[in-house]
């Protein structure tokens, strides 16, 4: 096992560091991304992410450090990388008087595609964004934004890429029009890398395998939403539905941790039971413990019991207030920003 | 080098064909051209212009430049930017020379075409009238070929002027406004040289070269008599060629800019 080779990233990123005039946009952030995984940019506004997908696309050149593409470096072969690369940019620029088949036609030519090939994946790309034969013959000038979205992500598609940059591709879209999005990512799962930037991150949380948080130009937190939970949320919310009485239960609880804490009670509609939720700082197993101690009791009639996992929300505040935090603490001199992580 | 070239020039000029605002300009200037060539014709022998009567046709469309030009090229860069979809544009595996040229070209050919348009004014009287232009020397194709290159390359320059005013803003009509401006100096500077020897005045050292080139450059409308009736100056067009190629990388540069 110990042999096998690792198969090469689709993307790898080492120090990269970008400064537009007195603003550093990226202070040195290192990551890869594997082949088929899709990996969620998150961060507040200004935090770099989208700077850091236009470097990646060849739109804009780093300061420094090293950026790589299905093994190509971006500093040397920056139009080889670009027929790796499908970008849907911010905000979607479209040409507004051409039909989305002309644009669709031209952009294929554009990026290499001739004869039967293209025809096939002007077909394909059609089918998996569902624009139905009446909306392609429509001038993107006429269409809504939802559909203009499909048009730019049909266009990224187009070249069968190995990595596709979406940065901020639901932006002000439908909650229908967004699942179609999702919906499509999901049918190239496993074929092709996806890198979306979103600020929506239900929508982040429910497709992307791995997340990486930027803020002020760093990486404040990287990993899979169980590895980002264990990270940042060191406690572990859980809710009891019981008839039991509060101040028994919370003895009960307390017997076994004296630190748990009781967050909420509330009614059970008509049942007349009630819902506790309490807060423990032990972790997962101690919680599991609580659980068999409960149930072993027999006194508390327990009806529901639920571990409440913290969402990414949660998760994203937490890792950018801890860097707003130390960016506030240090100051805003220019030898007291925190050391960026390689 | 110049990867994307094609599928550009045929882009844009679909752009420009669709375009309604192309054919307005273009319909406007050869009806003026029109009338002025019927008019020049009708009063020559009355007039003491020494040149052949198809170099009037040279005139008008040198002269009415600053105001077409503008039109076949404010769009390129100025509306791309504008819309953002420049930045789409370069995602795609295209060289930046490529799009600069591809966009030019397209707007030359459009330049090539209103110039043929024009032509066709002389050729219409040749048919209809043999007799009388046969006396306007409208049977000599040492003229006709003389005064078609002459506008082939000064159209090229004139393009090239108008792409690289497109790509320094994201607003067609600043574009336009600076395309007319840096023609309109660029002819001023060649009418106040007319009939000039810029380079006598030094014969020798860098001050000579330097109004050596000068002189080729803004002297160009001196070399009309010459092509007009058939001799083709090749250091003017090579000049013409440079002015061209100078304002396409300038264009090219500043493309490159966004990415910084």
């Amino acid at each position: 096992m110990s042999n096998e080779r690792k198969p090469l990233p689709i993307v790898e990123v080492l120090n990269l560091r970008k400064r537009y005039r007195s603003t550093e946009a990226l202070r040195g952030i290192s990551f890869s991304i594997g082949k088929g995984e899709i990996v969620g940019f998150l961060g507040p506004n200004g935090a770099g992410k989208s700077t850091t997908l236009r470097i990646l696309s060849g739109l804009v050149a780093a300061d420094s450090g090293e950026a790589k593409v299905c093994g190509v470096d971006l500093a040397e072969e920056e139009g080889e990388v670009r027929e790796h690369i499908g970008y849907l940019a911010e905000n979607n620029p479209l040409p507004e008087d051409f039909r989305v088949i002309e644009y669709l036609k031209y952009r294929a030519s554009l990026k290499g595609l001739k004869g039967s090939r293209k025809r096939e994946r002007i077909k394909s790309v059609l089918e998996i964004c569902d624009l139905e034969r009446k909306i392609s013959e429509k001038r993107i000038g006429n269409l809504s934004k939802g559909f203009r979205q499909r048009v730019g992500i049909a266009d990224s598609l187009l070249a069968e890429p190995r990595l596709i940059i979406l940065d901020e591709p639901t932006i002000g879209l439908d909650p229908r029009q967004s699942a179609i999005t999702r919906k499509m990512m999901e049918r190239l799962r496993g074929e092709v890398s996806f890198i979306l930037s979103s600020h929506i991150l239900s929508e982040v949380e429910a497709c992307c395998d791995r997340m990486i948080i930027l803020s002020h130009g760093l990486i404040v937190a990287e990993g899979t939403l169980v590895e980002l939970q264990k990270k940042f949320i060191q406690s572990v919310a859980f809710e009891i539905v019981s008839k039991a009485k509060k101040i028994e239960l919370q003895r009960s609880v307390r017997k076994i941790d004296p630190q748990c804490e009781l967050l909420q009670d509330d009614p059970v509609e008509i049942t007349g039971r009630r819902r506790f939720t309490f807060n423990c700082s032990k972790g997962q197993e101690t919680v599991e413990l609580i659980l068999r101690t409960l149930l072993e009791g027999n006194n508390f009639e327990i009806s529901e019991f639920q571990v409440c996992r913290p969402d990414l929300e949660t998760i994203f505040l937490k890792a950018t207030k801890q860097n707003w935090q130390e960016m506030d603490l240090l100051g805003r001199g220019k030898n007291k920003i925190p050391k960026p992580q390689n | 080098m110049i990867k994307g070239y094609w599928v550009i020039l045929r882009f844009e000029l679909f752009a420009l064909f669709v375009s309604p605002a192309t054919y307005v300009a273009s319909f406007y200037f050869l009806a003026l051209l029109g009338v002025g060539f019927r008019f020049f014709i009708e009063s020559f022998v009355l007039t003491d212009w020494i040149l052949p009567p198809l170099a009037s046709l040279v005139v008008g469309l040198i002269f009415g430049a600053p105001a077409l030009i503008p039109f076949l090229t404010m769009r390129s860069f100025a509306e791309e930017r504008r819309l953002g979809t420049l930045e789409t544009l370069m995602s795609a595996p295209v060289s930046n020379l490529g799009i600069v040229l591809g966009k030019w070209t397209a707007s030359y050919l459009f330049f090539i075409f209103i110039t043929l348009a024009s032509f066709c004014f002389p050729l219409i009287i040749s048919f209809w009238f043999p007799e009388q232009a046969e006396s306007l020397g409208f049977d000599k194709m040492e003229q006709w070929v003389g005064t078609l290159t002459f506008l082939l390359i000064f159209g090229a320059s004139f393009s090239s002027v108008g792409i690289f005013a497109s790509s320094v803003t994201n607003n067609q009509m600043v574009a336009g406004m600076l395309t007319f401006t840096l023609l309109t100096l660029y002819l001023s500077v060649m009418m106040f040289y007319f009939g000039e020897n810029i380079d006598s005045q030094f014969t020798n050292g860098p001050a000579q070269l330097f109004w050596s080139c000068f002189g080729a450059i803004f002297g160009g409308l001196n070399k009309m008599q010459y092509f007009s009736v058939g001799i083709i100056d090749i250091p003017t067009v090579l000049y013409q060629l440079v002015v061209t190629f100078y304002f396409l990388i300038l264009a090219s540069t500043q493309i490159d800019q966004v990415k910084k």
